[in-house]
């Protein structure tokens, strides 16, 4: 079966390809948005001897570039998206790059399976009691303006392949993972907090943080899409033995740098947000309401977390939580925090 | 009774910039954000879902037959603004462009033409022109407490690995790389604007020379592009020097104008306005004050600032509310319109003069 991962020179399609190679799926095209990506994939080939590894570079807000990549391939994992860039950009290339893509498939008039990789961010949160259970049965987001541009462009994407399938038929697994964490990726979440004039502003308190480790994310990306009976189902990607924000936190003071932080508990963060909407409406704008109660009982208002539905596919952690952390905060350590 | 009806306002071309024209809009009185287009329906959409308005299309035919607009932004690369702006003034449309208004000179004329004979009115998007120092900056001009401008130095820094930067280095078949004159096509309005009012009304000569200062290559449309542009001008009794500058830092947004009564500097990023202060009082002693004064004036343009912000006046993009609000009160009163036809003409005559000579090749493909 030749698999087509988009995005595959990324954080998470990297792990995807290896991934597959050990799940002994080795006819594998990975597309890049340029070449220079294609060499820690090849290192990942070379500790599989039977792995045929094709690369094609391809910018998907190119709808020409696209149908070569996507021909003969029987499935296609599309792990590409916008991670940052202005609001246009980021629909650019998570929104519009989906919709290409999607042409590209439908016109191959054969049948292909399509893995979607959502997020967390598409389901309507805000409107949950704090604590509540979030799983695949929590629905998608009622009102994404109000959230943040990643959340609203993902949401938009999952919709857009709902959209396709009904219309084309082929058949969809999407997985939406929460935080997925491991070398060479972000060091904070923005679920623990933000860096805020100087000064890292804890906000997430005791709130359980949805972590996923890269490899364990990209094992439930490859277990849902050889599943069978995965077809037309959603998956959410969470790990077991979850930590609290306020833990993260400690444990990277300890392992990676000291870091001067600010908790700010959630009621006093709910009416900081709120002053902040009301002086954004009332001064038109002139600050920006990066903080609303809407967008902060999304991130910060604490969920608990289900991986039940995974499971019962056999998708199993390969890196449990511990592990998963130290390895990330020993990279962490030596690996500069990316500018969001 | 007409007056007080809401300006219909669409805009077409949904990418970056839109996000600037649909938060002024949204927040001005007497005119309402009707309508968003672009050729990407996905694109149109998210704007409008994010901005709350009520419709948007994919086809700019189909907005302007069902929207009956007043006034249309047109935030499309420059390319299409002549086409675009043919369609909008024929369905009754007055026009807001963004900058640069056409490939070349002899282009943009044509588009204010079209407005002319249409009986419709355009501006440019000369945003920074209307913050509030430069705002200040005019009053000063205009009340004679420069004299007469000697010579003028217009800088403005731009950073290539900056949200704007990073989008035209990362992708080569980025539109910027297609103009005749590239980045500098791009971000010159921003000096020659400010020049050209200081200028009597007479061809400067326009000497200008740039390169590439970045290294490397990545065999890619990007090469091509270079980074550091330098001009020299000259109309009747005035000079000028005008810097576009990619790699000094701070990206600095600057306008000096040495005037035969005082030298102003204005700080568009900082916001301050500030004449220099000379030497009044003799000896080495007198020598202490100069400095003591500039501190004064500078804490007066902080004070001044902090009053602005108290009164919600000190927006990123303040400069482009007040030239809006002047726009939709022209159009309004039937008077004239906020930016002269001329200046905006004679800026894109200087820009063909400077690309001619940066980039000689591009425009005589152009031409053909």
């Amino acid at each position: 079966m030749k698999i087509l991962v988009t995005g595959a020179g990324g954080f998470l399609g990297k792990a995807i390809v290896e991934r597959l190679l050990a799940h002994g799926q080795n006819d594998l095209r990975c597309m890049l948005r340029d070449t220079s990506k294609a060499r820690g994939l090849e290192a990942i080939a070379a500790r599989y001897p039977q792995a045929r590894l094709e690369f094609v570079t391809a910018n998907l807000r190119n709808p020409n570039e696209i149908p070569r990549a996507v021909s003969g391939a029987d499935m296609v994992i599309h792990a590409a998206a916008a991670l940052k860039g202005s609001p246009a950009e980021m629909f650019m290339d998570s929104v519009v790059a989906s919709r290409n893509l999607l042409e590209a498939i439908a016109n191959e008039l054969r049948p292909i399976r399509v893995v979607l990789v959502s997020s967390f961010g598409a389901m309507g949160v805000a409107e949950l009691p704090r604590g509540a259970m979030v799983d695949e049965k929590t629905p998608l987001e009622q009102h994404p303006a109000q959230r943040d541009v990643y959340s609203h462009s993902k949401l938009r994407q999952e919709q857009l392949f709902w959209e396709y399938r009904e219309k084309y038929g082929f058949e969809l697994v999407v997985l939406r993972p929460g935080v997925i964490y491991g070398p060479g990726g972000g060091h904070f979440s923005n679920r623990v907090g933000l860096s805020l004039f100087g000064r890292f502003l804890h906000l997430g308190g005791n709130n359980l943080l949805p972590l996923t480790f890269v490899d364990n994310c990209a094992e439930a990306i490859v277990v849902a899409a050889l599943a069978p009976g995965a077809n037309g189902q959603v998956y959410n990607v969470v790990d077991d033995d979850l930590v609290t924000s306020r833990q993260y936190l400690a444990l990277y003071k300890s392992r990676v740098k000291p870091l001067r932080s600010i908790p700010v508990p959630y009621p006093v963060l709910m009416w900081g947000s709120r002053m902040v909407e009301r002086y954004s409406k009332r001064s038109k704008g002139q600050l920006p309401a990066i903080f609303t109660p809407y967008k902060t009982r999304a991130m910060w208002g604490g969920n608990q977390f289900s991986n039940a539905k995974l499971k019962s596919i056999g998708w199993k952690p390969v890196v449990p939580t511990r592990e998963g952390l130290e390895r990330a905060f020993t990279a962490f350590r030596t690996e500069p925090e990316k500018v969001k | 009774m007409t007056d007080l009806r809401k300006l219909r306002v669409g805009i077409v071309g949904c990418g970056k910039i839109a996000d600037g024209h649909a938060e002024a809009v949204k927040h001005l009185e007497g005119a309402e954000l009707a309508a968003v287009c672009d050729r990407e329906p996905l694109l149109a959409e998210q704007l409008a879902v994010r901005y709350g308005v009520p419709a948007w299309y994919g086809d700019t035919g189909e907005m302007l037959a069902r929207e009956r607009l007043d006034v249309v932004h047109i935030t499309t690369p420059p390319a299409v603004h002549l086409p675009l702006t043919r369609q909008c003034v024929a369905a009754g449309a007055h026009v807001f462009l963004e900058k640069p208004l056409a490939l070349t000179a002899p282009e943009a004329k044509e588009l204010i033409d079209v407005v002319v004979a249409g009986g419709r009115q355009m501006s440019i998007n000369y945003w920074p022109n209307f913050d509030p120092p430069a705002m200040e900056f005019k009053r000063m001009l205009a009340q004679g407490a420069i004299g007469e401008p000697v010579h003028v130095e217009a800088f403005i820094g731009y950073d290539l690995a900056g949200a704007y930067g990073q989008a035209l280095m990362s992708d080569a078949a980025h539109w910027v790389h297609r103009l005749p004159g590239k980045l500098f096509q791009n971000m010159m309005d921003h000096i020659f604007n400010r020049i050209v009012p200081l200028f009597p009304d007479v061809e400067p000569e326009v000497h200008a020379f740039a390169y590439k200062r970045r290294e490397g290559f990545r065999n890619d449309g990007t090469d091509a592009m270079l980074d550091e542009l330098r001009v020299f001008l000259r109309g009747g009794g005035v000079s000028a020097y005008g810097s576009l500058c990619s790699h000094a830092r701070p990206v600095a947004n600057t306008l000096k104008v040495y005037g035969t009564k005082a030298t102003v500097e204005v700080d568009f990023n900082n916001r301050t306005v500030v004449s220099t202060t000379s030497q009044r009082y003799p000896s080495a002693v007198g020598r202490l004050a100069p400095p003591l004064q500039m501190a004064g004036r500078y804490f007066g343009q902080a004070k001044k600032n902090i009053g602005q912000f108290r009164r919600h006046e000190f927006h990123f993009f303040a400069g482009m509310s007040k030239l809006l609000e002047l726009f939709y009160a022209g159009i309004r009163a039937g008077s004239k319109p906020p930016i002269p036809y001329s200046e905006i003409l004679r800026t894109a005559e200087v820009m063909d003069r400077v690309i001619e000579q940066v980039y000689p090749v591009q425009v005589s493909e152009v031409a053909r």
